[in-house]
């Protein structure tokens, strides 16, 4: 065994594997993305601090209405905090409301990114040919490479070779092709010289 | 366009983002996304969709750019964000999942070993894949930078941040275990 038997079947593994799939990305996209990050990091805190201080002021009023022995509170005193939890309140809507304005913005423009990227990202038909060409080719040689090299079936190698050949004449895969149809002809040469049979398969 | 031609252009591109010409990075993506996506396809076992990974890879390009000093091609520094990530992608996943028992293994080779010729082609080829992602990180990574993604010894020392030595030994302990996992295929080839 050695490193380049490794590395073929590495190749050929890889090359049958599914292709990456991926959507195509663009800066407006990458910036909608970071913002969007940036808003959940602030707005989250601010929404949760501001609910923490709500429901803390309205304890302390609960607690001082149940307050047993104290004096009756003066209307002036109560006014304030419950003043106060007001404002709080009316904050924390405002605050929500412009998280919720600004969450709806982000989704318009991530759905329309998307609609973009979706736009962009039909593949170009003659490069989705090309690669299919290519694919088939590769195939081909490789399906003629099994049957010379395993099964001793040269003539039918030889066949698909030429098949390749005639096919994808100025594919890279056709260029092997005709490298290998030379070797086969050089071993059947220096074969018929040793008085071996041309057809007798190559011994592996 | 000559190696030394695309570091030029590069670096132009850098600098152009640098300066606040968004369209630059619009450039270096279309450039290198489908490489990028190439070798996360490699690294997390050829799942077909690696969209998350892609994105984070140039979400964190976008916010690391303007601090690339260029001591490296800006390739080698997409990849050793690309192999950070899917570092972190893979622990995430495997966190989510069972591990691998001995009867899954013996289901899947029971796989390999049935089915008609062509299929069983592809069969080897995913038995080689599984038989890849099963080997440990270090050895994974550098199986799939130096013989799929075809990375010079010398970039894939800067890019794992490791000596040639180190990376030499990797290379062959990894070569060691596909051998001990796939020698029948290596027999038959031979």
């Amino acid at each position: 065994m050695n490193e380049d038997q490794i590395k073929r079947l590495l190749i050929e593994a890889d090359a049958t594997a599914a292709e990456p799939g991926f959507s195509p990305m663009t800066g407006a996209g990458i910036r909608s993305q970071l913002r969007r990050k940036r808003l959940v990091r602030v707005a989250v805190p601010t929404t949760a601090a501001a609910a923490v201080t709500v429901a803390a002021a309205l304890a302390a009023l609960w607690a001082a209405s149940m307050r047993t022995g104290s004096p009756p509170p003066q209307p002036q005193r109560i006014a304030s905090p419950e003043e106060q939890v007001r404002q709080l309140q009316m904050q924390t809507e405002t605050t929500l409301k412009l998280v919720r304005d600004v969450l709806e913005k982000d989704w318009r423009e991530r759905h329309l990114a998307s609609l973009e990227a979706e736009l962009a990202s039909i593949p170009d038909p003659l490069k989705e040919i090309g690669r299919q060409v290519d694919k088939t080719a590769f195939i081909l040689v490789y399906q003629a490479d099994k049957l010379y090299k395993e099964l001793n079936q040269t003539e039918s190698a030889v066949r698909a070779y030429k098949e390749v050949i005639q096919l994808f004449p100025t594919n890279q895969w056709a260029d092997v092709a005709r490298e290998r149809l030379s070797q086969i002809e050089q071993r059947q040469i220096n074969q018929s010289g040793k008085g071996v049979s041309k057809c007798e398969p190559r011994n592996v | 366009m000559t190696a030394m031609a695309k570091v030029t252009e590069e670096q132009a591109l850098v600098e152009r983002f640098r300066r606040g010409d968004d369209s630059a990075f619009d450039r270096i993506v279309e450039r290198h996304s489908a490489e990028v996506a190439a070798l996360a396809n490699r690294l997390l076992g050829w799942p077909g969709d690696v969209d998350d990974v892609v994105q984070e890879v140039f979400v964190a390009a976008w916010v690391g750019l303007k601090k690339f000093r260029g001591e490296c091609r800006l390739r080698t520094w997409l990849f050793t964000i690309t192999v950070n990530k899917c570092r972190s992608h893979r622990f995430r996943r495997l966190r989510r999942l069972r591990p691998v028992t001995t009867a899954d293994v013996e289901a899947m080779e029971s796989r390999d070993r049935s089915g008609d010729k062509a299929a069983m082609d592809q069969e080897t080829f995913a038995r080689v894949r599984r038989a890849v992602q099963m080997l440990p990180r270090k050895y994974r990574e550098i199986i799939a930078l130096r013989y799929m993604q075809g990375l010079e010894a010398e970039e894939i020392c800067g890019l794992l941040k490791i000596r040639p030595n180190a990376m030499q030994v990797r290379l062959n302990r990894a070569r060691k275990r596909l051998k001990e996992q796939l020698g029948d295929l290596l027999e038959e080839e031979s």
